[in-house]
C-alpha cells in the first residue's frame, strides 16, 4: 500500500448545494451498478424478446396478404387491439422475465447496504429516509418502465407507421394511457415488493430466493386453495393473478378471474402499505442501532 | 464554540444512554473517551441528527441539532467505526458518490475524490473494487469519504481500529495533520487512550451517560491528582497503608519503583511525613507526568 499523504490536503473552494432531487445520485448509481453485472445484461436483453415478437405480430397483421400461408386460421390472434397489447404485457412469461431482471437489479438494493453497513454513510449526508427510499425505488422504476412502457409505446407508433394512418389510435385513443397505467401499477407494486424483501435480510442470495419463493409460492398456494374451495377469490392469494387481473382491467378487456378487479387492486395496495410500514421501521432501526 | 450541548438526555427504551450531558467544545482535536456503554456513539449520533434527544438542546457550528440536521450533516464529515462500503464500486466512484450526496456537483465530486484518495494514501488503488480492499484500506477509504466534501468538523469513531501498527501511526499522523494544519476540527471517539493522547488537546470522559471529566488534558491531569515516583529503602507496607489511609493510590512496579497518586488538595509533604512515620528512606523522588490512562482510571474508576 502506498504511504499516506502522497499529496497534501487542499480545501475545496466550491459551495455545497441543496439538491431538489437528493435521491437522483442514488438512482443513477443503482442503475449503473446493475449494468456492471454480466448476467444482468444477458437477462435484460432477453426481457425485450416479447416486445420483438409483438413487433413481428404487428408487421404481419398489416401484411396479411403476404403471409397468407403462415397465418391461415390464426387471424384472430393477429387482431391488433388493446387485448393484443394486454396479452404481451401481462402474460405470465413476461411477468416472470421482468421478475428475473429485477432480481438482478434490485435484490441487493437495501440488502447490500445492510450487509456492508453503508446506511450510516447515507444518513450522515443531508439525506432524508424518503430520499433514500425514492432513490432505490427509482432504480426499479427505471427498469420496469424501460421494459414495459417504453417498448410498447414504441409499438403503438410502429403500428401507426405500418398502417400508414391514425385509424388505430382514433379507435383506441386510451391505449397509450392503459400502457402507462399498467406500467405504473407494475412499477409501484414491484418497487415496494422488492424493497420490502430486500430490506428483510443482509444476504442478497437469500433475498433472491425469497423473491422467487413468494412469487411462485403465492401462485401455487392460490391454485391449491382454488382446487379445494372452488371459488375464484382464492386467486387473490396469487401475486401473478392479481397483477394480471389489474392489467386486464386497465386494458379494458375481459377479466381472467371471476371477481371484481378492485379486489386485486386492494390486495396489491395492501402489500405496498405493508412494505412502506416495514421499510419505515427497518431503515430507521438500522440507522439508530448498529 | 463549534459544539455546544446542554442537559442532553437520551433513552433506548428503558436504558438511559445519556443523562444530562452538557459541554462546550472549541477548536482543535477533542477526544471522546469512555468505557463501552458510556454513551459516546449515542452522543455522536445525536450531534449528527440520527437521534433526537429526549431532553436538552445542542448546536453544532451554530446549527440546532433538532431542527437543522441537514445543515449539520452538510458541514460534518463522519467516519463510522464499522466497515462500510458499497459493493461493486471502486474507491473513486464511492468517494465521489458520497461527495455528490453531500451536495457537491458531480464533476467536482469526482475531481475531489481523486485528491482525497491520494491524500489518504489510496491513490494507486483508487480504481480497485472495494470488495478486494484490506481492512486498513477500508479504514482509509472511510476517512476519504468523510473528507471529500471538505467538512468543517470531522466525527471519527474509532479511526484506528483494524489497523496494524504502521497503518495506525500513518492514519494518526494524517488526522493530526488535518486537525492541526487544515483548520478542520476533529471530534474523536476512541477507547484507545494512546490515540487520544497523541491527537487531542481536549478530552471529554463519559461514564454511564454522564460527563465524568472535561477539559484540556494538561488541566485535567493537574486538577484531579498528581503522580509521584519513588524508590524506597525499608519496609514499604506500613508506608503504603499510611498513604492509602489519606486517599492516595499506591502502585509498586516490578522494578521496585513506587507510583503514588495523590488526590486533589493533598501535599507532597504528606508523602515524606508518611515515610518518616513508617521509618523508610526515600532514595528517589520525582513528580511524574500523569498519562491519560492514569486519568481515565482515576475518573472512570477502573484499573
Amino acid at each position: 500500500m502506498a504511504t499516506v499523504r502522497e499529496k497534501g490536503y487542499t480545501h475545496w473552494d466550491g459551495r455545497l448545494e441543496e439538491r431538489r432531487l437528493a435521491w437522483y445520485p442514488i438512482a443513477r448509481t443503482g442503475i449503473q451498478l446493475a449494468f456492471r453485472k454480466k448476467a444482468f445484461k444477458f437477462f435484460f436483453a432477453g426481457a425485450f424478446l416479447p416486445s420483438f415478437v409483438a413487433l413481428g405480430g404487428l408487421y404481419v397483421s398489416e401484411r396479411l396478404e403476404d403471409f397468407k400461408a403462415l397465418v391461415k386460421s390464426n387471424k384472430a390472434l393477429l387482431a391488433i387491439d388493446p387485448g393484443y397489447f394486454k396479452t404481451f404485457m401481462t402474460n405470465a412469461s413476461a411477468l416472470f422475465a421482468l421478475l428475473v431482471v429485477l432480481v438482478f437489479a434490485a435484490a441487493g438494493l437495501i440488502a447490500d447496504d445492510l450487509k456492508h453497513s453503508s446506511l450510516q454513510l447515507y444518513f450522515s449526508r443531508p439525506l432524508r429516509k424518503r430520499d433514500y427510499l425514492i432513490g432505490k425505488m427509482a432504480v426499479i422504476a427505471f427498469f420496469v418502465l424501460v421494459l414495459t412502457a417504453l417498448p410498447y409505446l414504441i409499438l403503438v407508433i410502429f403500428k401507426l407507421i405500418f398502417a400508414g394512418n391514425l385509424k388505430f389510435l382514433a379507435e383506441y385513443p386510451w391505449l397509450p394511457v392503459s400502457i402507462l397505467g399498467w406500467s405504473a401499477v407494475l412499477t409501484v407494486f414491484f418497487a415496494f415488493y422488492f424493497l420490502l424483501l430486500s430490506a428483510s435480510s443482509r444476504n442478497t442470495r437469500y433475498v433472491t430466493i425469497l423473491i422467487f419463493t413468494t412469487y411462485l409460492f403465492s401462485d401455487a398456494l392460490a391454485g391449491i386453495l382454488h382446487q379445494i374451495f372452488r371459488t375464484p377469490y382464492m386467486w387473490l392469494f396469487s401475486v401473478r393473478a392479481n397483477l394480471q387481473q389489474a392489467g386486464a382491467f386497465l386494458f379494458g378487456v375481459k377479466l381472467p378471474f371471476a371477481f371484481p378487479a378492485a379486489w386485486s387492486f386492494a390486495v396489491l395496495a395492501c402489500v405496498c402499505v405493508l412494505s412502506a410500514a416495514v421499510l419505515s421501521r427497518r431503515i430507521r432501526g438500522v440507522e439508530v442501532i448498529k | 464554540m463549534s459544539i455546544e450541548v446542554k442537559d442532553l438526555s437520551f433513552r433506548y427504551g428503558k436504558i438511559l444512554a445519556l443523562d444530562g450531558v452538557s459541554m462546550r467544545l472549541g477548536e482543535g482535536a477533542v477526544g471522546l473517551l469512555g468505557p463501552n456503554g458510556a454513551g459516546k456513539s449515542t452522543l455522536l449520533r445525536i450531534l449528527l441528527g440520527f437521534l433526537v434527544p429526549g431532553r436538552g438542546e445542542g448546536r453544532v457550528l451554530g446549527f440546532d441539532i433538532r431542527r437543522e440536521q441537514a445543515k449539520i450533516r452538510r458541514a460534518v464529515g463522519y467516519m463510522p467505526e464499522s466497515d462500510c462500503f458499497v459493493a461493486g464500486m471502486d474507491a473513486v466512484t464511492f468517494t465521489a458518490y458520497f461527495g455528490e450526496l453531500s451536495g457537491m456537483p458531480r464533476q467536482e465530486a469526482m475531481k475531489r475524490a481523486h485528491e482525497v484518495l491520494f491524500y489518504v494514501g489510496l491513490g494507486e488503488a483508487r480504481y480497485r473494487l472495494l470488495d478486494t480492499y484490506s481492512a486498513g484500506m477500508k479504514q482509509r477509504l472511510k476517512l476519504a469519504q468523510a473528507l471529500v466534501h471538505d467538512p468543517k468538523i470531522l466525527f471519527l469513531d474509532e479511526p484506528t481500529s483494524n489497523l496494524d501498527p504502521t497503518g495506525r501511526r500513518e492514519v494518526l499522523e494524517l488526522i493530526r495533520d488535518i486537525s492541526a494544519n487544515k483548520a478542520i476540527q476533529v471530534l474523536l471517539s476512541s477507547h484507545i487512550l494512546d490515540d487520544i493522547e497523541f491527537l487531542c488537546e481536549t478530552v471529554v470522559i463519559l461514564k454511564q451517560g454522564r460527563v465524568a471529566a472535561e477539559g484540556r488534558m494538561d488541566d485535567l491531569r493537574t486538577i484531579h491528582y498528581s503522580l509521584y515516583e519513588l524508590r524506597l529503602k525499608g519496609d514499604g507496607e506500613v508506608f503504603r497503608r499510611d498513604l492509602e489511609a489519606i486517599g492516595c493510590r499506591v502502585e509498586v512496579m516490578e522494578d521496585g519503583l513506587v507510583k503514588i497518586y495523590t488526590p486533589e488538595g493533598s501535599d507532597r509533604m504528606d508523602i515524606f511525613r508518611a515515610a518518616a512515620r513508617a521509618g523508610v528512606q526515600v532514595r528517589y523522588f520525582v513528580k511524574s507526568q500523569t498519562s491519560l490512562e492514569d486519568l481515565f482510571a482515576g475518573v472512570v474508576g477502573v484499573d
